[in-house]
């Protein structure tokens, strides 16, 4: 290694180094050991016990064995596909139309406009959770049922949860829709504020209307951000069950139609009676697998390595 | 080379000076706890534990105790508290400068969170040195090494053992040893409301004989629950839990006859005559329309105890300590009832016989004081005197099972007392006015804690309560202790639920529950499917 290479080197893992450290620490690590306790027979965190209990492909084997005969597991996969393709629809869809709603206003009301959908985000998620449980609940307790009792449009109240597969679905992913769509909105709205507002103005003054403004200019120019809100929600999503744990503990939405393979992983790991973490490890390495064939898609529909060209211009 | 000898020389040396010290140290320790041997006699055993700790230079003895349960619970970590408080007093009075400070009493009303808890904080060393809570998790705990076995330490304590029903020390037990002290059980009685059942014309007061005799059976609560529904004298036939299937509906089992565990296999077992019978008659409830077919879905707060204490239902299958937490929770229009109530509008009997020729039943589920297998570890110099610390958190539990304290509880929370001694201290006078107006010896603490619920709930009829409910123990089943049995009873909830919904026939809901047994594996190889569908069985008959 000449003298530049070296100086060169060491001046990147200066600069790197924290950031490797994180990504080896909190990635690196914490998948290494999912895999591994994948292939153990660990449970009930016993870990002094069962750590060294390599059972091979035991966990893996009993996985599939359940996914052939448990009639519940089957419904946690089609849960899966239609949760996270529908919420993914709503969050990154959702997103864009608000930020482009917000584009076309002045700036204050469109910024306690942003703030209303910031809400949900900012509450506390058994709070929040605990709003929609009463709001959706299948007894006349629940708001809903009582509204629509109150206007004569139902005569009993209706068990939206627990209608399935539809009505607990229609829950899940409005309850968790509500909560992605700002993620979206804001990268968009900022996205849409970096574009040089002479552009809009021009096709104002061309006789342009917002939606041809929208449709010709906007969202050409915010292609790349369409691109990471798509993966970083799927990705996201794929993962995510802090509220349909609740929403699913409180029985407001059917266990079978409410659950996901992310809360599958997450109840087996630390759910009630047995908790068997050898196995939910072995649910979320093909959790992880789905994750990375699904983002690897999306980037390569989307032409990921077009972004990451080196701009035309002096370097 | 000279220079490099004497530095190995020094090494070497100051590697055995170091090693020496080091080990002296941990032989002085274990030789100190090994002076202590439990005799049976508890002061003397208090009094020598507390002099091994002084002589360590022990000021401070930290524990901290975790239970769980309804509201009225909680002398379930309070019993701890006053225990550490007389042990205290014993070494005051001994001139023994050490003194037990509890560091935390943690109560959460889920007894299956508790316990999730308990299973994620014990091996990082931060789980409660006390843990209270069902039988039913006693075999994993034991199993993975989380409690202590005191098998040995109980046998100094003959005298106290024998003192507690049997069945319930049975259920402390794991392949033979002994794994904690029973703190409390309870029977699960069919509630009836008076004003409902005379409306109706059902006789209450003859009730009680007829379900035990199992003159009255299943198909009878049918009957009445059909008449009480069509005549309008109520809104419901029946009411029950929610949620989990454990343990007031596994009940159905029993009084059908079934059962759960096999000893001679060691196998948890799916009776299939007696599960069918059960989901059938969960099933005809709720398509008749007198059980609502979203109950196990309904929320405790707002609609089940409402519904029971309002009196728009005629049965309810609950739990002993429904009678006290009707007293202090605000279920009826916003207040809680008075006792007067409570004895006025409800009638109880056991769980009746699924049919002619079975028997009543009820299902206890006795919750265990445990002790932590590292309990003590915050205190100085635990690894030498584990063992006193270990001795010193059994005569705790000993001490928190002095007959006063568990008297206490089962009249403050109507939980059935565990030991004979307790049992008779309910039925003294005197005694209930003393704690009426807690003129005991007790910590502030803990009279600061209970002092609402003893205002709301000592009283005579209380007391008279549980000597009525005392007798259904006899007819008491427990639930198998089995590390799969959890999982199981999951199963059999969700298929309540879907025979309830209307979603599936008793029959799908079997096969549904077999179904779901054979795939897992590990739930197969531990549960047995035993009998078959029956035919042309008939409910009501």
């Amino acid at each position: 290694m000449n003298k530049i290479n070296k100086e060169k080197f060491t001046a990147l893992s200066f600069f790197l180094s924290p950031m490797l450290l994180m990504v080896v620490l909190f990635y690196l690590i914490p998948l290494i050991m999912t895999v591994y306790i994948s292939f153990t027979q660990m449970r009930n965190w016993n870990v002094e016990r069962y750590l060294k209990d390599f059972v091979g492909l035991y966990n893996y084997e009993r996985l599939f064995y359940m996914f052939q005969h448990d009639p519940t597991f089957k419904a946690v996969l089609l849960t899966t596909i239609v949760f996270v393709g529908i919420t993914l629809i709503i969050n990154v869809f959702g997103g864009l139309a608000l930020a482009l709603a917000t584009f076309f206003i002045s700036e204050k009301p469109a910024s306690s406009f942003r703030l209303l959908w910031l809400l949900p985000r900012m509450s506390p998620i058994a709070v929040y959770s605990l709003v929609w449980y009463y709001f959706f609940h299948g007894s006349e307790i629940g708001t809903l049922n009582s509204i629509l009792m109150k206007l004569g449009v139902i005569s009993q109240p209706i068990p939206w949860g627990q209608t399935v597969p539809w009505g607990a679905w229609s829950i899940i992913i409005f309850v968790n829709g509500l909560v992605g769509v700002s993620f979206g909105m804001i990268v968009f709205t900022s996205a849409l504020n970096q574009i040089p507002r002479e552009l809009v103005i021009a096709a104002r003054v061309d006789g342009a209307s917002a939606w041809e403004i929208s449709r010709k200019i906007l969202i050409p120019l915010t292609k790349w951000h369409f691109l990471y809100v798509l993966t970083w929600q799927f990705l996201s999503l794929l993962t995510t069950y802090p509220h349909l744990f609740l929403l699913v503990q409180w029985d407001l939405v059917n266990r079978d139609y409410g659950t996901t393979l992310a809360l599958y992983v997450f109840n087996t790991a630390f759910g009630r009676g047995e908790q068997d973490q050898g196995l939910a490890a072995a649910a979320a390495v093909i959790l992880s697998i789905i994750g990375v064939i699904g983002g690897f898609v999306t980037l390569k529909v989307l032409q990921f390595e077009k972004m990451m060209k080196r701009p035309r211009g002096d370097f | 080379m000279k220079a490099k000898a004497v530095w190995l020389v020094a090494i070497l040396l100051l590697g055995v000076i170091a090693s020496g010290c080091i080990g002296g140290e941990k032989e002085t320790g274990t030789q100190t706890a090994g002076k202590v041997q439990l005799t049976g006699d508890f002061t003397k055993d208090v009094v020598a534990i507390g002099k091994v700790l002084e002589q360590n230079g022990i000021s401070e003895v930290k524990f901290s105790a975790w239970g769980s349960g309804d509201p009225n619970s909680v002398m379930r970590v309070y019993g701890i508290v006053e225990a550490a408080r007389r042990i205290n007093k014993i070494w005051a009075d001994n001139g023994i400068k050490v003194k037990i400070v509890i560091t935390d009493t943690h109560y959460v009303a889920s007894f299956q969170d508790a316990y999730k808890e308990y299973l994620s904080k014990q091996p990082l060393g931060q789980a409660g040195d006390f843990f209270v809570n069902s039988y039913a998790f006693l075999p994993t705990l034991a199993d993975e090494g989380y409690i202590l076995d005191i098998t040995d330490y109980a046998n100094a304590y003959k005298s106290v053992i024998d003192d507690f029903y049997p069945s319930l020390i049975e259920a402390s037990k794991y392949k033979g040893r002994l794994y904690g002290l029973p703190q409390d059980t309870e029977a699960r009685p069919l509630y009836v409301r008076k004003d409902v059942a005379a409306k109706i014309g059902l006789d209450v007061n003859t009730l009680p004989e007829k379900v035990k005799s199992g003159e009255f059976t299943w198909s009878d609560v049918y009957y009445w629950a059909k008449k009480a529904k069509e005549s309008g004298a109520a809104e419901w036939g029946l009411i029950h839990r929610k949620g989990s299937a454990h343990p007031d509906l596994i009940q159905f089992i029993f009084a059908f006859g079934g059962k759960l565990y096999d000893p001679n296999t060691g196998k948890l077992v799916v009776d299939v005559p007696a599960v069918y019978k059960w989901l059938y008659v969960e099933w005809k409830f709720a398509q008749d329309g007198l059980l609502p077919k979203d109950i196990m879905s309904w929320d405790w707060a707002k609609q089940i105890h409402p519904t029971i204490v309002e009196g728009k239902t005629l049965f309810d299958i609950g739990g002993t300590w429904y009678w006290t937490e009707w007293q202090t929770k605000q279920y009826y229009h916003g207040r809680g009832l008075k006792p007067e109530e409570v004895k006025e509008w409800f009638a109880y009997t056991l769980f009746p016989a699924g049919e002619k020729g079975d028997k009543p039943v009820t299902l206890s589920q006795p919750f265990i004081w445990m002790i932590n297998s590292k309990a003590g570890a915050q205190n100085p110099k635990y690894d030498e005197l584990k063992d006193v610390y270990h001795m010193l958190a059994f005569l705790m539990i000993i001490k928190a099972s002095d007959p006063d304290i568990n008297a206490i509880h089962s009249v403050i929370s109507a939980h059935l007392p565990v030991r004979k001694e307790a049992a008779k201290l309910i039925k003294d006078e005197k005694w209930l006015n003393d704690l009426k107006n807690l003129n005991l010896d007790l910590d502030p603490t803990v009279k600061d804690n209970i002092k609402n619920i003893v205002q709301a709930t000592v009283n005579p009829i209380n007391a008279q309560f549980l000597a009525d409910v005392s007798y259904m123990l006899e007819y008491t089943h427990l639930a198998p202790a089995h590390p799969k049995y959890p999982a199981l009873a999951d199963i059999f909830k969700e298929a309540v639920d879907k025979v309830l919904r209307g979603e599936m026939t008793p029959e799908d809901a079997v096969n549904y529950i077999i179904q779901k047994v054979n795939a897992d594996p590990e739930l197969k190889e531990n549960v047995e499917i035993q009998g078959e569908i029956p035919k042309n069985w008939k409910f009501p008959q």
